[in-house]
């Protein structure tokens, strides 16, 4: 169990050492320059030398994203329990949320930086909508994947429609919910990043993705990199908070999250 | 049917048990005809799974039909702390269900029928899944249950012998067109006792709903 566990943190770490002594050759052995492909020591020197720039930036586009996430939550979950009132509200909606996951938000996030005069709402708004699909569809799931049996219990005990969704259904939408968080959690950030794009805001409250764009055009790519770094160390640690709250929250109960040696 | 029968639904899959048991229960409406209760009679079922909430421990789940009802808090546990004493379960109150055996679970289902008390047992082949030893074990268990507190059952069940074993009554059902094929009072003495399984008259009963399931 314990070297089980060893294993799947020195095994991809090891990989990742071995990989960025090679990179670090090959850029020395051949003298490729820095702006066409930086080395890892050349990166991390520009992380800590604009460390002030780089961080401001992950900031707010971190804080772009966790606010989508947190709107695309309680929007997300609130849309799901109308979903599981009715049939027809189901029936009559679901297109509409589709139709919104399937338009590529590229697409979109001109017109809401148009429409929306405050940049940081317009931004918040694009992510919201790249990742409140997800936690609808797979929380609308969960509250009708009810055991029968249990149902038919709840029907039997004359159980009012509030204690039915309350005691039998939220509880058994809890996985499917948190499956559904774990995708949003990454698409908040995608979305946070694709939208500053797009925006191409600068100046104090610029984020993330305006330093890769300027970055870019300026060829500093050792900075281009750094930046490209942050963003994916912003998403894990997103991604595996998520993966501990649902571990917490379900360990006792739910197979997903059983200890193997169980 | 009288207050402290225990009868036996008996016959193969197909042949209406579980859905009779159903209407019953109201869980399903009759296509035709009309079931007679007395009046506000309740009925606690017990199903062919435990059918427990995971999330919630085992005490839990069996206050959950009184929750449901609005009981109160001293009523609810003192009705908790009962049904789990009747199936031998005191202590696993906090457990969660999957901490515990498929016998072990099954109980918790069984001490949820009965912690509201009710006028008739509906139990729809609920050892089925288990093994020989424990279903062997739960059928005396039930049995003593049965007569210690006068409940009111319907067992539905596909082994003659469970049937035999347990009932008073055993109505034998067969497929297509579901019908009643006999109704048997089963004589003997209650509770069955350890050699009943091999007596004469248990293999005599046993060998009589066989012909009744398949003529000679």
């Amino acid at each position: 169990m314990m070297r089980e566990h060893a294993l799947r943190i020195v095994a991809p770490v090891a990989l990742a050492v071995v990989l960025l002594a090679a990179w670090q050759m090959v850029v020395t052995i051949y003298d490729v320059p820095p702006y066409l492909v930086p080395s890892p020591l050349r990166v991390a020197q520009a992380m800590i030398e604009d460390r002030a720039l780089l961080f401001a930036s992950l900031w707010v586009t971190v804080q772009i994203a966790l606010t989508a996430l947190a709107i695309a939550i309680v929007a997300g979950v609130a849309v799901a329990l109308v979903f599981a009132q009715s049939r027809i509200i189901e029936a009559s909606l679901l297109p509409y949320a589709i139709l919104l996951q399937v338009t590529p938000i590229v697409a979109i996030a001109p017109l809401i930086i148009i429409w929306v005069e405050d940049t940081h709402v317009a931004l918040v708004l694009c992510a919201v909508v790249v990742a409140i699909f997800p936690i609808i569809s797979s929380t609308s799931v969960g509250l009708r994947s009810v055991d029968p049996g249990l149902a038919d219990l709840f029907r039997m005990s004359r159980a009012s429609r509030w204690q039915t969704l309350v005691r039998l259904r939220i509880p058994s939408a809890l996985p499917y919910f948190f499956a559904g968080l774990r995708v949003a959690s990454g698409l908040a950030l995608i979305g946070a990043v694709v939208a500053e794009f797009v925006a191409g805001t600068g100046g104090q409250g610029a984020g993330l993705a305006y330093q890769i764009l300027m970055a870019g055009i300026q060829l500093n790519v050792p900075r281009l990199f750094a930046a490209l770094v942050l963003i994916t160390l912003a998403g894990i640690v997103l991604y595996t908070s998520v993966g501990v709250a649902s571990h917490v929250l379900l360990t006792r109960w739910h197979e997903s999250e059983m200890r193997p040696d169980r | 049917m009288r207050a402290g029968d225990f009868v036996a639904l008996l016959g193969p899959s197909g042949c209406g048990k579980t859905t009779l048991l159903r209407m019953m229960a109201g869980l399903v409406a009759p296509t035709a005809g009309r079931v007679v209760m007395r009046e506000h009679a309740r009925a606690a079922m017990v199903f062919q799974s435990p059918t427990l909430m995971p999330w919630s421990r085992v005490a839990g789940n069996v206050r959950l039909p009184l929750d449901l009802a609005h009981a109160t808090r001293e009523d609810a546990d003192a009705a908790v702390r009962d049904a789990l004493a009747l199936v031998g379960l005191s202590a696993a109150g906090e457990h969660y269900p999957r901490e515990l055996s498929g016998g072990m679970q099954m109980r918790v289902a069984i001490a949820r029928a009965l912690a509201v008390s009710p006028a008739i047992l509906l139990m729809d082949e609920p050892f089925a899944a288990l093994d020989e030893f424990t279903r062997h074990r739960l059928d005396d268990d039930l049995a003593a249950l049965w007569h210690a507190r006068a409940l009111t059952v319907v067992f539905v069940t596909h082994s003659i012998q469970e049937a035999v074993y347990l009932a008073t009554r055993v109505v034998v059902m067969s497929a297509s067109p579901g019908r009643v094929a006999a109704d048997l009072a089963i004589d003997g003495p209650h509770p069955r006792g350890n050699g009943y399984r091999g007596s004469a008259q248990f293999a005599a009963w046993c060998a009589r709903i066989s012909d009744v399931i398949a003529p000679p």
